[in-house]
């Protein structure tokens, strides 16, 4: 009878892995040109070695790793989703609960402005003046991704500050809440006195793959092993968590230092997913929902499961994004929420007992 | 009995790591090859310095370029080269020809793939989006120019005449020179120290005397209730232009609903007098595009305070569209 | 009351506890006898449970507690988790754990970090699951048990760290009768295996079930002594308003309530 679970577990982890698996060729497939356009100049006789060259481009250095991009910033919101709900012990809880978000934003609205406007918040109009604001300023230098992370990762740490520490999970989502509103009215009051950055935070805000090259990949697949490695090292503590705060410390769990660790490990995550992709909604909230409604595991599998499912679903949602309205394309942000909320109600409306969390 | 996880894990790790040494070493191994050199006259290499201080340097002027940006790609047909457009973003929409070319995305979330699909030879954008990044690290020739005062459009019209190696690219420049001065001649002696608020987007974000807009109207002789102070598109306080009590108010047809309405407007002097220029949308296009079209801009702003700021009661202009989003700063 | 030294399970030495800046438990001084069930029982808001968390080391408090001769404060974490069982109130949002897994959870402070279940765990949660009747539904999601069901594996849970010293915070919640009775044959079971058992409990005649009752009134500790004394009836009574009776049905104490009209409290 025990196999039953631990079997459910391996089917559905060997269903996800083919899932992906079948993804990722797909990707190659999809975009502004269909790949029957693409496959007789990758592989005919008679092809001029430019278009050859651009073809492979198109295929191998802009849709393999945006597929692959996709797929590894969905297992890492996946994975901090399942820490998430896990640390606070709240099916609703998603990997932006401290602040991560608005942090993010924040950092990118502040490159933004330095970036672009500078003429503008100086006043003064002038190419020059602008030049040697962009290439002086670090936070320039940092890029966008760099300055999206780091947005993030402070953000956390202000919640912990404010918070005093992770004892208390009540306090540190309050303080996620406050942390995420202050930031957010500072993004506001910055997109106020540069509005040229509006349209670039919109699009930041709804969340594209578009930009993710092979360096952006390795970094999120390496930052990916890292976080999950780390997370079911530490999913006792949360298994523990489970069964209420004092019981884990009867457990002899030390869940000070614990705890903290797996706010690192959820800081870690989020921010390079959000630094990659912008903010994607929903997949961190959905993925551990929707591996708990197949087969019912403790947080070490889950962890791994989470991270499978988050990852089929954003690389699913993003080859819907190209493909649906090629060669233009909807928000992947919009498809997530679509996939991952529709299934969810699916599953809310099947379930008319009081079976598992919904 | 169940079998050691560690060794699954050892498995899983060793397989992840075995792949992202894969992706490394042929990410590596790819490369655009530069396009071979067409026999014919000598080419002459290209090389400027964009608004990011960065140096770009062409082999050979540019046959195939995509523009990002709606001024661009007006300045680049208004340097006759319109020809050489094999792309643009969705804004672009003059002149006529351009909106047959292939929309590549906007001008901040273009479409990677399919700018990289038109093998473009250089590509023309502004200054702050993260498509700068990937594209330069794709191996696509990218410019960045920004124009946002008379200043930088003068500035830039000279090094898109470098990009694309057209002699006397400032022609263009003094053809819009010219025509800022005719149309400020054409504004009657008594229309001059009007005092102007040109509200360019609901927010209410207005054209300050910094802004490209706002130096055309000190050109034309008119006052900018807006002091430079406030930067070129400062979002203001309803209130505050109650309060300035402007003479004239000139505005667009998509942002003029709900204009009226707001608290103490409707009985501002100028609404209650209809001295309001409100300019359909093509209109409203011209105006707030830092290029080219800056001539026909400074006319069409010219004949408003010829008929509103002598005081003639006119209608309050064409009825625009149904509101879409409004007219954004720099499209 | 005095035992030799070595067969206090637990002792409080004076301790005085506060939740917030209320006052909760004020200098109460504890021996439990090991090998013995000890019962606390008081009127609503006591401070019992408190009593009972700051004997397993749950809650700040001045004074000392000494678990099996030691100080608390002196045990290693994982050795106090292997001596001592604490079975909480309302605290469990596992929902989504199967019965087997939760009981598994109790075998924590035995396995060392990152690895699987040994036989021996599997064993011992085996052992506490059938002790505790739960062993046929298993492979269910704790979410779709019902309230009784669900405190049976909680208790499972418990067993399953087989440790020395067991507190449990009202065990019988939601069991009917029958698990009533299955509950205190089990921990008369434990007590004859020589394990210390101390349960909060408000069903005074359950507590009177067991070989040692503690009576807690505000914060306060008011009688400590065997439940078959007559002097540990005559302080129950007593610190309930004598609004129960404590009568013998058949060889057992049962504490019945007193249908007589109100009269005011005596002063304390």
């Amino acid at each position: 009878m025990i196999g039953t679970v631990a079997q459910r577990g391996r089917w559905l982890a060997g269903l996800l892995l083919l899932a992906s698996a079948l993804l990722v060729p797909l990707g190659t497939g999809v975009g502004s040109v269909g790949l029957e356009n693409l496959w007789p100049a990758l592989w005919g006789d008679g092809t001029d070695p430019a278009a050859r060259a651009m073809a492979w481009q198109i295929v191998w250095d802009i849709r393999l790793p945006r597929t692959l991009g996709a797929w590894c910033a969905g297992a890492l919101l996946g994975l901090a989703g399942a820490v998430a709900q896990g640390l606070f012990r709240n099916p609703l809880a998603d990997p932006y609960l401290l602040g991560s978000a608005s942090g993010a934003s924040l950092g990118v609205a502040t490159a933004l402005a330095l970036m672009g406007g500078g003429a503008g918040m100086v006043g003064s109009a002038g190419g020059s003046a602008a030049a040697m604001v962009f290439s002086g300023h670090w936070l320039v230098r940092l890029g966008l991704t760099g300055a999206a992370f780091a947005g993030a990762v402070l953000a956390v740490l202000l919640t912990l500050a404010l918070a005093r520490g992770v004892q208390h999970t009540l306090r540190l989502l309050l303080a996620g809440v406050i942390v995420g509103v202050v930031l957010g009215a500072f993004t506001s009051l910055i997109l106020l006195l540069s509005p040229d950055s509006l349209q670039a935070m919109q699009a930041f805000l709804l969340g594209s793959t578009g930009f993710v090259g092979w360096t952006s990949c390795v970094l999120m697949a390496g930052v990916w092993l890292l976080c999950v490695v780390a997370a079911w090292a530490l999913s006792r503590v949360l298994d523990g968590l489970a069964l209420g705060e004092s019981t884990a410390h009867s457990l002899g769990l030390p869940l000070a230092p614990l705890r903290a660790a797996l706010v690192a490990v959820l800081a870690l995550a989020t921010g390079t997913a959000v630094a990659q992709t912008g903010l994607i909604a929903f997949v961190g909230l959905a993925a551990p929902h929707l591996v708990r409604a197949v087969v019912k595991v403790p947080h070490g599998r889950l962890m791994g499961l989470a991270s499978l499912m988050g990852a089929v679903l954003l690389a699913g949602a993003d080859l819907l994004a190209r493909g649906l309205i090629a060669p233009q394309e909807l928000p992947v942000g919009v498809l997530t929420a679509v996939l991952g909320g529709g299934y969810l109600l699916w599953l809310m409306h099947r379930r008319t007992g009081p079976g598992g969390v919904l | 009995m169940k079998p050691t996880p560690v060794r699954r894990i050892l498995w899983v790790v060793a397989i992840v790591v075995a792949l992202g040494l894969l992706m490394a070493a042929l990410a590596r191994a790819q490369s655009l090859p530069t396009p071979p050199i067409v026999n014919g006259p000598p080419a002459l290499a290209v090389q400027m310095t964009d608004d990011r201080g960065r140096v770009i340097t062409l082999p050979r002027p540019p046959q195939r370029i995509v523009s990002l940006l709606p001024s661009l790609t007006e300045t680049v047909c208004a340097l006759d080269q319109c020809h050489r457009l094999v792309g643009v973003d969705r804004y672009s929409n003059w002149p006529e020809t351009v909106t047959r070319l292939p929309q590549v995305g906007g001008g901040l979330d273009p479409n990677i793939e399919a700018i990289v699909a038109l093998r473009p030879d250089v590509v023309l954008m502004a200054t702050s989006s993260r498509a700068l990044a990937r594209l330069e690290s794709l191996g696509v020739a990218v410019v960045a120019l920004e124009p946002r005062s008379h200043a930088d459009v003068q500035r830039v019209i000279g090094k898109l005449g470098q990009v694309l190696a057209v002699p006397d690219a400032q022609r263009v420049w003094r053809h819009i020179d010219a025509a800022v001065e005719a149309a400020a001649q054409s504004v009657p002696p008594a229309a001059r120290g009007v005092r102007v608020y040109f509200e360019v987007n609901r927010g209410p974000y207005g054209a300050g005397a910094s802004s490209f807009i706002g130096e055309t109207l000190t050109r034309l002789g008119a006052r900018n209730i807006l002091p430079a102070s406030l930067g070129p598109f400062p979002k203001l306080n309803p209130e505050f232009v109650v309060r300035a009590d402007p003479d004239l108010i000139m505005v667009g047809a998509r942002s003029m609903e709900g204009l009226t309405e707001r608290p103490g407007w409707s009985n501002m002097r100028a609404v209650r007098e209809q001295r309001l220029c409100v300019f359909p949308p093509e209109e409203a296009d011209v105006l707030v595009r830092p290029g080219p079209r800056m001539a026909e801009g400074a006319r069409i702003m010219a004949r408003c305070l010829a008929s509103k700021a002598a005081g003639n009661a006119g209608n309050a202009g064409k009825a625009g569209n149904a509101a879409k989003a409004p007219v954004a700063v720099r499209p | 009351m005095t035992h030799a030294p070595e067969k206090i399970a637990i002792c409080a030495n004076g301790i005085s506890a506060s939740i917030g800046k209320h006052p909760i438990l004020h200098g109460i001084t504890l021996d439990v006898a090991a090998g013995r069930w000890t019962s606390i029982v008081g009127p609503n808001g006591a401070g019992k449970s408190t009593l009972l968390r700051a004997l397993a080391g749950l809650l700040p408090c001045t004074g000392s507690v000494h678990l099996l001769g030691r100080p608390l404060a002196g045990w290693h974490r994982s050795d106090r988790a292997r001596a001592l069982s604490w079975l909480g109130q309302n605290e469990v949002a596992a929902d989504d754990l199967l019965v087997y897994d939760v009981a598994m959870l109790g075998r924590l402070p035995h396995q060392p970090w990152l690895s699987p279940p040994s036989d021996a765990d599997h064993d011992a949660v085996e052992q506490a699951l059938r002790a505790t009747r739960a062993w046929d539904w298993r492979q269910r999601a704790l979410g779709q048990l019902s309230g009784g069901e669900r405190q049976r594996v909680l208790l499972a849970r418990a067993l399953a760290v087989q440790a020395q010293v067991l507190l449990m915070d009202e065990p019988l919640a939601n069991l009917d009768p029958p698990h009533q009775a299955d509950w205190l044959l089990l921990v008369r079971e434990l007590v004859a295996q020589g394990k210390t058992v101390v349960s909060v409990l408000h069903e005074v005649s359950f507590a009177l079930q067991a070989d040692d009752v503690a009576i807690i009134a505000a914060g306060r500790l008011r009688h400590h002594g065997a439940a078959q004394d007559a002097a540990t009836h005559r302080a129950l009574e007593h610190v309930f308003d004598d609004r129960i009776a404590i009568h013998a049905v058949e060889g057992q104490w049962l504490a019945m309530p007193r249908l007589l009209p109100r009269r005011e409290p005596a002063s304390h």
